[in-house]
């Protein structure tokens, strides 16, 4: 297999090497790697937190077409210390809580305005202390402690293990999220990186994002 | 040779230069000034002159005091304190956030919440630019003639009435190149920032950052605070000579080195 460039979003950094560890990797955010991909950065395959890149690099010829490969959940984490006793996300609207989010436009920070929206929740946006360019940030601004909430993924809870915990959140506000994947249409690579799709849509891909808290199609 | 000479310095002229065109050849001026009125652009300018100005006044209150004493000291451990004064001009930015979050962060050394404030900012603004004012104002003091300290010594001025009547004025220039350096770094400081402060519009988003946040929102706005950045800094280092020519015009009174 020729040496793939395989540019996925940032919460994808844990399962994308164990599905396959040969290639080389860039995470970030989905909308970075996007625009990356646009000026002619040499990717083969894109996989994002949201279908919005994905079909819009797809509308402007510049992929095949996407494919959904895992879906995940927007969870509320806090420090495990929580210094600001957040026990539910109804207190994130006390005034001087320190909120870390993803800035609009990173598809964790567009599902975190879509999920506070949804819970009528909006005011909390007042919170918010800094936007971030992806979800790892995010975590780790919780996971250090200088911030007392962020909105992350259920798969990150995991990756970083017990410095954050977890806040339940209602049910009625999560936001569908959906990962795609497409095979850039400037690749030299296209059977390697045909191949490397199937991997992911696999049994075997689909058993790596299962044990890593993905959701499946 | 020299026609190979001046090849190389076309080429490398060349290739300094041209980044800093293409900003202002991609779009028309018109459309640069335009974008300048965009909201992020404008709040972005806000927060990086007020957190430039603080810091810069905290890098002028305590720097200066340190330049004099270690320009007029000779101690033992004298070089190891110049190097680290000197260590954040080398030091990536990214070890200076990190750095700046273990020491100040609110699970750090001495456990403040400056984080994510724009006291956050100033702070990492002061810690980047500090070194390129104290290293050029222990310069300016170490180039003030001792023979005139001496004189006015022995004409028994103390030790405040030589640093604010003698060593202060002869130095000035430098002091005023090294502010000038020290505010060009400050301005365009990302990494230790966007670890520490990060990023949010109107409290910490500094120019860089909004460049950084809009770069793939809209490219002519982050065009356009780059292009601001570019005459900013321009204007700032040619302001640097123009006070290091004043200070060698004023070395004919105390002609012992110079910068």
């Amino acid at each position: 297999m020729k040496l793939l460039a395989i540019f996925a979003a940032a919460s994808l950094t844990g399962v994308f090497p164990q599905i396959d560890k040969a290639p080389r990797y860039q995470f970030a955010g989905s909308d970075q790697l996007a625009f990356q991909i646009l000026q002619g950065a040499p990717a083969d395959v894109f996989a994002a937190a949201a279908p919005k890149y994905p079909q819009e690099l797809y509308a402007r010829g510049k992929c095949w077409k996407p494919v959904v490969f895992a879906t995940n959940t927007v969870v509320l984490i806090v420090p495990r210390a929580n210094p600001a006793h957040i026990r539910s996300v109804y207190d994130l609207r006390r005034p001087g809580i320190k909120l870390v989010v993803g800035a609009p436009g990173v598809p964790i920070g567009d599902y975190t305005r879509k999920l506070l929206a949804k819970l009528k929740l909006s005011s909390v946006l007042g919170n918010i202390v800094s936007n971030e360019s992806d979800v790892k940030f995010v975590v780790a601004k919780v996971a250090l402690g200088e911030a007392d909430a962020g909105f992350a993924y259920k798969t990150d809870v995991k990756a970083v293990g017990s410095s954050v915990r977890r806040i339940a959140l209602p049910a009625a506000g999560q936001p569908t999220v959906q990962y795609e994947l497409c095979i850039v249409r400037a690749t030299k690579h296209l059977q390697a990186a045909r191949a490397y799709v199937r991997e992911v849509l696999s049994p075997r891909g689909r058993e790596k994002l299962k044990a890593a808290g993905f959701g499946l199609p | 040779m020299r026609a190979a000479f001046a090849l190389l310095a076309a080429v490398a002229l060349a290739f300094l230069a041209l980044p800093v065109v293409a900003i202002f050849l991609r779009v028309s001026p018109a459309t640069l000034v335009h974008e300048l009125g965009d909201p992020v652009a404008r709040d972005a300018l806000v927060i990086s002159l007020k957190t430039s100005v603080l810091a810069q006044a905290l890098v002028i209150c305590f720097g200066t005091p340190t330049a004099y004493l270690l320009a007029t000291h000779r101690f033992a451990g004298r070089s190891v304190l110049v190097t680290l004064v000197e260590l954040p001009l080398v030091l990536p930015p990214a070890v200076a956030g990190i750095g700046l979050l273990a020491a100040f962060g609110r699970a750090g050394l001495l456990q403040t919440s400056f984080a994510f404030t724009q006291t956050a900012v100033v702070l990492a603004v002061a810690f980047v630019a500090a070194p390129f004012y104290v290293r050029t104002a222990i310069a300016a003091f170490e180039s003030v003639d001792p023979t005139l300290v001496a004189a006015a010594r022995t004409l028994g001025a103390g030790r405040w009435r030589v640093f604010a009547r003698i060593a202060l004025p002869l130095a000035a220039g430098g002091l005023g190149a090294g502010l000038a350096l020290a505010f060009a770094r400050g301005l365009g400081e990302f990494g230790a920032t966007i670890m520490f402060a990060g990023s949010l519009q109107r409290v910490t988003q500094t120019l860089p950052l909004a460049i950084y946040a809009e770069f793939e929102q809209s490219f002519n706005v982050a065009l356009a605070i780059g292009a601001l950045l570019v005459a900013f800094s321009f204007t700032l280092l040619l302001a640097v000579k123009w006070l290091r020519s004043d200070l060698i015009s004023g070395s004919r009174f105390a002609p012992s080195t110079s910068t």
